[in-house]
């Protein structure tokens, strides 16, 4: 597999300055305001948890559950990282959030002709080599970008070597992995994280839709032969009846 | 088939054959009450010609229909008219003004009463048609065969309605046919879609005999009947595959939500457990859809074969409950089986009307033998199979998404204007074409009459 980027938020280097949250609402086109949930108008927020500050985004998972889930393959990951939205394909069934562990996706409930929104890592500009908007954005280098295995080895040398770190990386095992990694000081449970499944989730209906020719196989030959034995089965009787009929 | 009656007789059931029957009358108080209103409709018309003559002229005769017609407003057209109001104003609220103000749906709660109750309990309970199908074409359960129009036909509107309700639920609905072009084959979804449009398309065939019969022209109508039949066979064997993939992915769908569907319900089992369930609701819908037509309609059906057919519904509950009782205990479901919370009680509830409630009523004779009571069982089965499929896309999803949703009024509406149109579309499917055999046209005097003869 090709490398792909992937991004380290130190929470314990967050300052709360909310700087990421406005550089992804300038560069989308959205007005200012900071808002404290995850919205159709802010793909990333800095949440308070008491003196420590989380930001949220999409985990742009290795193995998303969105994109199994999405009929049209509107949602996709890219061999880059990021799971880019294809708007022109979305027909609106809201599969994405029903099957996203992290519940991040949002949808414009309020708008006649209604889109998904979510981060994508601004896929755009890492195609064209920039860091992400958040990421250029912050001053305390509290969200890092780089190659994901690079990344991965940051993650877990700050973490091995400072002994302040809880010894976990939120995003190395989450539903099998994802392209943003969390380190913390403080149990990631206080600070909102969601336990979600160690494995990737897709595994889940890919063993059921690996069922699909095997079904259609042995059903349809089942059928098949259950109908031979009935039509079998009248002829017979038929036969029979024919029988009696010609000897009385 | 004479046997059969005869036997029924013994048991203490009476074939319906006998609708003149005083018996039939006390048992289906409807069904002498339509007489009696009948006969007052025909009544009045030789009064009004009488008034007519009297030389009120014209006036009487205007001021008569306008009467007539103030008497065809029953309780039930009232209420009929106002679901199809209310229906509209969603309609135009889900179009015009968007999902904010005609929903309750929220970002935590993508999936409400629409999917639970439209499109799960929708499909589910149109199951009916290709179990009958596949019992009488491909098992060759012969007697089942009167029920297989109005199993089909109740599908096949099941279907339709679920499209209707797609339109509504999709953000997009002017996009539906992307899944024709956009293939994601790792979702789920993608799976439902398709054999929901196949399926429909066999359905339709299914169904179309019922509606080519009438035409008029004979070449083309037998032409078509010819390679009906031709067909026939391969239709039911293509139906039922499709319909047990789909009726099972409908619970695959939900195999993504694991970690936020209560333990009570999520399962790697759930494409198993939607199977099963699906199999004996759709034949409590289609036993349902039997008794009403016979006793509002002029049909006439043995009702024997209800009977028959709900011996054959109490196993598949035991079936499906001792498969749902095994893997509630081995995937760990059942430590929250005795826990006061609200996800438990509304498990309880669905169990009893699913399972508890119809496997002890339809054990008895005197239930199953009963068209009455046995209308009321399945009515169980079905509000049961509802709790379910409403369990698992709302109530156990419920604590993941730490919010309370409770359906907005437009989504009870549309969701009743759909079931209404749905219902009256199959009456007037059996009134004018020939889904179940009706009773010959006798005028209403003589069954009178010979009733009071016997």
């Amino acid at each position: 597999m090709e490398r792909s980027k992937a991004m380290l938020v130190d929470i314990t280097k967050c300052i709360g300055c909310r700087a990421c949250e406005q550089a992804c609402k300038e560069i989308h086109g959205f007005s200012k305001e900071s808002e404290t949930h995850l919205s159709t108008t802010a793909y990333t927020v800095v949440e308070d948890h008491g003196d420590r500050y989380v930001r949220r985004l999409c985990m742009n998972c290795q193995d998303p559950a969105c994109a199994s889930a999405c009929l049209v393959g509107a949602l996709k990951k890219t061999s880059l990282g990021p799971v880019t939205y294809d708007k022109s394909k979305c027909m609106g069934c809201r599969y994405c959030l029903v099957a996203c562990p992290f519940n991040v996706p949002r949808y414009q409930w309020s708008k006649l002709a209604p889109y998904i929104t979510k981060c994508d890592m601004c896929y755009e500009r890492q195609a064209k080599g920039q860091p992400p908007a958040c990421v250029e954005a912050c001053p305390a280098e509290a969200s890092i970008i780089g190659w994901r295995d690079e990344i991965l080895e940051e993650a877990q040398r700050r973490v091995l070597n400072d002994n302040k770190y809880v010894k976990q990386i939120y995003g190395s095992h989450e539903a099998g992995g994802t392209s943003v990694f969390f380190i913390s000081d403080v149990a990631f449970e206080k600070l909102g994280f969601i336990a979600a499944p160690k494995h990737a989730l897709p595994t889940l209906t890919a063993n059921a839709l690996g069922d699909v020719p095997t079904v259609v196989m042995v059903g349809g030959a089942m059928l098949s032969g259950l109908y031979w034995i009935t039509q079998r089965r009248a002829l017979v009787a038929m036969a029979d009846a024919q029988e009696k009929k010609e000897r009385s | 088939m004479l046997e059969s009656s005869e036997k029924q007789k013994a048991r203490g059931l009476k074939p319906l054959s006998s609708a003149a029957d005083s018996g039939m009358a006390k048992a289906m108080p409807f069904h002498s009450d339509r007489a009696m209103s009948s006969e007052a409709d025909r009544a009045m018309p030789s009064r009004a010609h009488a008034m007519d003559r009297g030389g009120d002229g014209n006036d009487g005769a205007s001021l008569f229909s306008v009467r007539r017609w103030i008497a065809q407003i029953t309780l039930w057209r009232v209420i009929v008219a106002l679901i199809f109001v209310a229906g509209a104003y969603a309609t135009y609220a889900r179009f015009v003004l968007g999902f904010a103000a005609s929903t309750n749906l929220t970002d935590p709660q993508p999936w409400g009463l629409w999917v639970g109750l439209g499109t799960l309990c929708g499909v589910g309970l149109s199951a009916g048609g290709f179990a009958i199908a596949a019992a009488v074409y491909l098992l060759g359960f012969e007697r089942y065969r009167p029920l297989l129009r109005t199993a089909v036909t109740v599908s096949f509107l099941g279907y339709l309605s679920v499209m209707v309700g797609m339109m509504y639920e999709l953000g997009l609905p002017w996009r539906i046919w992307h899944p024709i072009v956009m293939w994601n084959r790792h979702s789920v979804l993608f799976e439902v879609s398709w054999c929901v449009m196949l399926y429909s398309t066999v359905l339709a065939l299914e169904f179309s005999p019922a509606l080519v019969e009438k035409i008029p022209w004979k070449r083309a109508r037998e032409w078509y009947l010819k390679w009906h039949h031709e067909i026939l066979i391969g239709l039911v064997l293509v139906g039922t595959v499709l319909s047990s993939l789909h009726q099972s992915f409908l619970g695959g769908l939900y195999l993504l939500t694991e970690g936020k569907l209560d333990p009570l319900w999520y399962s790697p089992y759930l494409p198993s457990l939607f199977y099963l369930s699906a199999i004996p609701a759709g034949l409590a819908a289609t036993i349902i859809a039997i008794y009403l037509s016979v006793r509002s309609l002029d049909v006439k059906v043995d009702l024997g074969i209800l009977s028959e057919v709900s011996r054959v519904i109490a196993p598949m509950l035991i079936i499906y409950a001792l498969f749902r009782g095994v893997d509630l205990f081995t995937h760990g479901g059942s430590k929250y089986l005795l826990t006061w919370r609200e996800e438990t009680i509304s498990f309880w509830v669905e169990i009893a009307l699913f399972v508890f409630a119809p496997v002890i009523l339809l054990s008895r004779e005197k239930i199953r033998n009963n068209p009455l009571y046995l209308y009321w069982t399945c009515c169980l089965v079905v509000m049961g199979f509802m709790a379910n499929r409403l369990n698992v896309s709302i109530t156990g999803l419920q604590a993941s998404s730490r919010i309370y949703y409770v359906p907005k009024w437009t989504e009870f509406a549309l969701t009743l204007a759909t079931i209404t149109a749905a219902v009256l579309a199959f009456r007037y499917a059996v009134m004018y074409l020939e889904i179940l055999p009706k009773s010959p046209q006798r005028p209403r005097w003589m069954v009178k009459s010979a009733a009071a003869d016997a």
